[in-house]
């Protein structure tokens, strides 16, 4: 009879690196906020305090900028996964710990439920 | 060859260094055909025996249990003699090690750092007569430990070992074995907070690709609550 090993053949190489999925998602959503953030209070200084003079002022792009679907969607999901994901993390060194690859799905799909409520609001729905 | 058995030709590139006459490493491709499930390891030996003579690889052991064939396929660190074959494939050595020459690392540096952290139990008093009684299941968690392969499969996937100051996956694991362990009194906690624990970004690459199904991010994990916690 042959020897049974613990491991004969992996196909990891073909595999999704979930992990590297999740890392890259929590720093690409992170930049968003952070860059959306930005946007908003330089958008909102200049509208109401007139550094750049009326016309920028009276620029309802601006405003209207902010009100875009996609932007919300991907906000909504940004801050979501960004949030959960580090919580993830923070429950994680706590002793609470979650299987990688359940924990993106849970916390991939739950941001996108945001993301898709925000998409839904816009069609009327 | 048993007619049961299907076939396969591989397209391998494979990573070419010879540091007497290249500036950087290079990919020469060969075709091996052989059984459907022969595992990487197969081809690259295929190749050394039929096609390219001076092809400088390592193995041993051949069944998981060394480390020494450890290599990136297709950008995936894995150990060769596990790893099924895939049509096409891109054999690279593992980085970021310095490379000696094609398929094999410079494991100097890596050694340094096992023997640098003392990783063998040290006691604050001579020992005396029996040693120290180990509960069954924290035997059994250190048995597990122990048996990393030092592959450095985890070291090479690490996000955070390629990004900052963080000595590897690998190193934590073999801390964490000795933090458990009854008869060490060393400050491990402190060992691994300078070879980077709070850098880890908790990905889990290490656990997901982990050869020997080990967990170096839970060893990081625990590491991290006895420093919030104490221990």
């Amino acid at each position: 009879m042959a020897a049974i090993l613990p491991r004969n053949s992996t196909r990891q190489a073909d595999a999704l690196r979930y992990g590297n999925i999740a890392r890259l998602t929590n720093r690409i959503t992170g930049v968003v906020i952070v860059g959306f953030v930005t946007v908003h209070v330089l958008v909102q200084a200049m509208v109401h305090s007139g550094w750049f003079g009326e016309a920028v002022a009276r620029s309802q792009f601006l405003l209207d900028l902010q009100q875009v679907p996609l932007v919300h969607a991907i906000l909504f999901f940004s801050i979501a996964f960004h949030t959960l994901w580090g919580m993830k993390l923070f429950l994680g060194d706590l002793g609470y710990v979650y299987h990688y690859k359940t924990s993106l799905f849970v916390v991939g799909g739950i941001a996108s439920l945001f993301a898709l409520r925000e998409a839904l609001r816009y069609v009327g729905l | 060859m048993n007619a049961m058995l299907k076939t396969i030709t591989v397209k391998a590139e494979v990573s070419r260094f010879n540091p007497e006459t290249d500036e950087k490493a290079h990919f020469e491709t060969f075709e091996v055909t052989g059984i459907e499930n022969m595992r990487v390891l197969d081809v690259i030996r295929s190749i050394y025996e039929h096609q390219a003579p001076d092809l400088a690889y390592q193995f041993a052991c051949r069944i998981g249990r060394c480390g020494t064939c450890a290599v990136k396929v297709n950008g995936v660190p894995v150990l060769a003699c596990q790893e099924t074959c895939k049509p096409e494939m891109r054999i690279e050595p593992l980085t970021p090690f310095p490379v000696l020459r094609d398929l094999v690392i410079d494991r100097t540096e890596v050694e340094e750092r096992y023997a640098n952290l003392a990783l063998v139990p040290h006691r604050d008093h001579e020992h005396e007569g029996q040693p120290e009684a180990v509960a069954p299941d924290l035997a059994h968690e250190i048995c597990r430990l122990d048996s990393c392969l030092a592959c450095m499969v985890c070291v090479s996937a690490c996000p955070a070992v390629e990004e900052r100051a963080f000595d590897g996956p690998a190193f934590m694991l073999k801390l964490r074995q000795l933090a458990i362990h009854p008869a060490d009194n060393m400050d491990r906690l402190s060992q691994a907070k300078e070879g980077g624990l709070v850098e880890c970004f908790g990905c889990d690459l290490c656990t997901q690709l982990c050869p020997a199904d080990l967990s170096p991010a839970q060893a990081i994990r625990d590491f991290r609550n006895d420093l919030l916690f104490g221990r």
